[in-house]
């Protein structure tokens, strides 16, 4: 019975290796660049994956394969072909399918699944066999433990994020348009560890906590939680959130008739769709990463086309930094070519320049792109804080709720 | 034999699948010595797989392998014990339910642990052991697993569970201790399951209370019942299918393959009621009286 599976599946990946083969004719003479990669199709982990990855891997492939492909030190160009598998938002599936990509499919390249979690779970498997993985969508203080040599987050961690946050309620406070914290986290790793980074800071700042609340991933209702804030006569709303929670605080802090000073949450109100559901969310701040307005070479292309072949923007937080993942590996293998050694050395000794601005690595953690505030103005997610990434100025008191 | 030598040949890709349809089949064929004679329709697979791969994540880094996997069993049997001990009494959906509860109680339980007293939620499993250990611990307990639902057939133990499915009350008279007989086929059938959580986890590195999965119960039934319930070869034909079959359909037909999964089962479900093994052994037993396709 094993030969007969065994048999079956080596057929199915004769058939898939004979596509390859015919694919790669069809480009001409240049052998593709296989860049293996698992994101989620089905599953919770879909919707981020459909916004923050999905999008810019192909807007890349196009825009690389419309150049005549990717340039390989000594090779010239050789058109991108992706292998992509759906993980079902399965880590096992997810670790199968990338042992799958680096020992069966051997791949050139990988990119990463979406997710914290996921990136964990393939992180250690990538690094076993040697592939420079680039996780744009991981933010925990536990990737630090993993010390793994070929694993590089991009976006700011929780620590970094709460300074920003911190930096900017301290700065308001100065100015006496604040007074006093209602903090509401979600009771999962990355709510926590926020949290965890928040108290030291916001005591630090001198700020005035009045009520702290925690809430399990996917609850119903979070009104009890936001009457209790307007009761204490809080004027900040810092969320702690995940997109769901974030979606339906927003929505019951309209109901129960609250616009404090500054709403303030933090996965998902970057997300476009967002601004849309809540006609403009004016007002509203939230953890920021980019948008088009920053002053970098790049950005405004990137946005444009992102928009004209996915005919929707692309998120504020960590989009252009899914992209700029890509960039990266561009550039390096179009210096070093595909030795993934050299790759790697070229990943911890080099600034690159990318549409998210400048990226240096030190031990697999962008050191470059500190934390960031946005506020929804007129439609964009203006940068607030850090001052020096600023591209607008708080408004607060926000305004009504639309 | 051939799974056995099975690591020394199998590229690591195909290692995995086996390993990982292995651990379905441990899943399912537990499930099925349990809940296919007795009739208690069991949806607390993910609680006990859960609660023994946090045994790993918690003490994998303090225990030599095996020990954690035995932590694991342990684990599962002792919940399945309270759990028994409450809610066997429950009969037809209400233990369901309750069973499919468990799950969810043993997830939030475990966060309002973890932030209060460890002030952290997610661990990480930073030692693992290796991927061939892992591949032979998990053939291990599916070969176990399958060993005791043979026993368990031919014992009195196993007349007796069959006993309570076909009438309860009527077992009762006949002298049979039910509890004893129901609550302790259900710690055995939850000691694989937490063993298996406890050797699957490494896999993972990261852990977090979202382990305690829903959809693993669900899995594990529909396995189960794919293959035919009532007998030893049916859950394991069930995962081996289930786990081929999904496989295939997800490297072949990306876009499709759900709708591929579904439209197999409704198919199978439909067709066959006794499962794939019922299939066998109609074929077996008697010639059909309708004509049978050609090859």
């Amino acid at each position: 019975m094993t030969m007969k599976r065994r048999e079956f599946l080596t057929t199915s990946a004769g058939g898939a290796a004979a596509l390859t083969v015919l694919r790669g004719k069809a480009w001409g003479q240049a052998k593709p660049v296989k860049v293996g990669y698992t994101l989620s199709g089905t599953g919770p982990y879909s919707v981020g994956a459909g916004i923050t990855q999905g999008p810019n891997y192909t807007l890349w492939q196009e825009q690389v394969n419309a150049k005549g492909g990717l340039l390989v030190k000594g090779e010239g160009r050789r058109p991108i072909e992706f292998i992509s598998i759906d993980d079902r938002s399965e880590h096992e599936t997810a670790v199968r399918f990338y042992e799958k990509l680096m020992t069966d499919d051997k791949v050139d390249l990988i990119l990463p699944p979406w997710g914290t979690a996921m990136n964990f779970a393939v992180a250690p498997v990538a690094n076993k066999y040697g592939y420079p993985m680039l996780g744009p969508t991981a933010v925990s203080n536990k990737l630090k433990e993993l010390s793994l040599p070929y694993f590089y987050a991009l976006l700011a961690q929780p620590d970094p994020i709460m300074e920003a946050f911190v930096g900017l309620l301290k700065d308001l406070k100065a100015q006496g348009k604040i007074s006093k914290i209602g903090l509401a986290y979600v009771n999962d790793l990355f709510g926590i560890e926020l949290y965890n980074s928040a108290t030291p800071h916001l005591k630090q700042a001198g700020l005035d906590v009045v009520d702290t609340k925690s809430y399990p991933l996917g609850a119903k209702d979070l009104s009890p939680i936001l009457k209790g804030f307007k009761a204490a006569g809080a004027d900040v709303f810092l969320g702690l959130t995940y997109p769901p929670d974030n979606i339906l605080a927003t929505t019951q802090a309209k109901e129960v008739d609250w616009n404090p000073a500054v709403f303030l949450t933090a996965v998902g109100t970057a997300f476009p769709f967002y601004r849309d559901r809540f006609k403009g969310a004016d007002g509203v701040m939230g953890i920021a990463g980019w948008n088009p307005k920053v002053k970098i070479a790049g950005a405004r292309e990137y946005f444009d086309a992102h928009v004209k072949k996915h005919q929707k923007e692309p998120d504020r937080w960590a989009s252009a930094f899914a992209y700029a993942s890509l960039q990266i590996l561009e550039r390096c293998v179009g210096e070093v070519g595909l030795d993934r050694k050299k790759i790697k050395e070229m990943l911890d000794s080099t600034e690159f320049q990318t549409v998210g601005g400048p990226i240096k690595f030190v031990k697999g953690m962008n050191v470059s792109t500190p934390g960031m505030v946005g506020q929804w103005q007129k439609g964009e997610f203006e940068i607030l804080w850090p001052k020096s990434r600023a591209t607008g100025t708080p408004v607060v008191p926000k305004p009504a709720w639309a | 034999m051939a799974l056995v030598a099975a690591p020394e040949i199998l590229s690591p890709y195909y290692r995995s699948l086996a390993l990982a349809i292995l651990a379905d089949v441990a899943l399912a064929v537990s499930w099925a010595f349990f809940s296919g004679p007795s009739r208690y329709l069991s949806l607390a697979t993910g609680a006990f797989f859960g609660a023994g791969a946090y045994v790993t994540a918690i003490a994998g880094a303090r225990l030599p392998w095996p020990l954690p996997v035995l932590g694991g069993a342990l684990i599962g049997c002792a919940m399945a014990l309270v759990v028994g001990a409450l809610a066997l009494r429950l009969r037809g959906p209400y233990f369901a339910v309750f069973t499919f509860g468990l799950a969810e109680l043993a997830k939030h339980s475990l966060i309002w642990y973890e932030t209060g007293v460890t002030g952290t939620v997610g661990r990480l499993i930073l030692a693992p052991p290796g991927p061939w250990t892992l591949y032979y611990t998990v053939l291990c307990l599916a070969g176990l697993a399958v060993l005791t639902a043979l026993l368990l057939r031919r014992s009195r133990w196993g007349y007796a569970l069959a006993g309570i499915g076909a009438d309860e009350e009527r077992a009762e008279t006949l002298g049979i201790d039910t509890t004893r007989v129901k609550i302790g086929t259900f710690a055995l059938s939850a000691a694989f399951m937490g063993a298996v959580g406890a050797a699957m986890a490494p896999r993972w590195t990261y852990l977090d209370p979202q382990v305690f999965n829903p959809f693993v119960s669900f899995q594990t039934v529909i396995m189960a019942l794919l293959g035919g319930a009532t007998t030893v070869a049916g859950p394991i034909i069930g995962a081996v299918f289930l786990g081929l079959a999904s496989e295939i359909l997800l490297l072949k037909f990306r876009y499709f393959y759900m709708l591929g999964l579904g439209l197999t089962l409704i198919v199978v479900v439909l067709a066959l009621p006794s499962g794939l093994s019922g299939l066998a052994a109609r074929l077996r037993a008697s010639p059909s009286p309708l004509p049978r396709p050609q090859p």
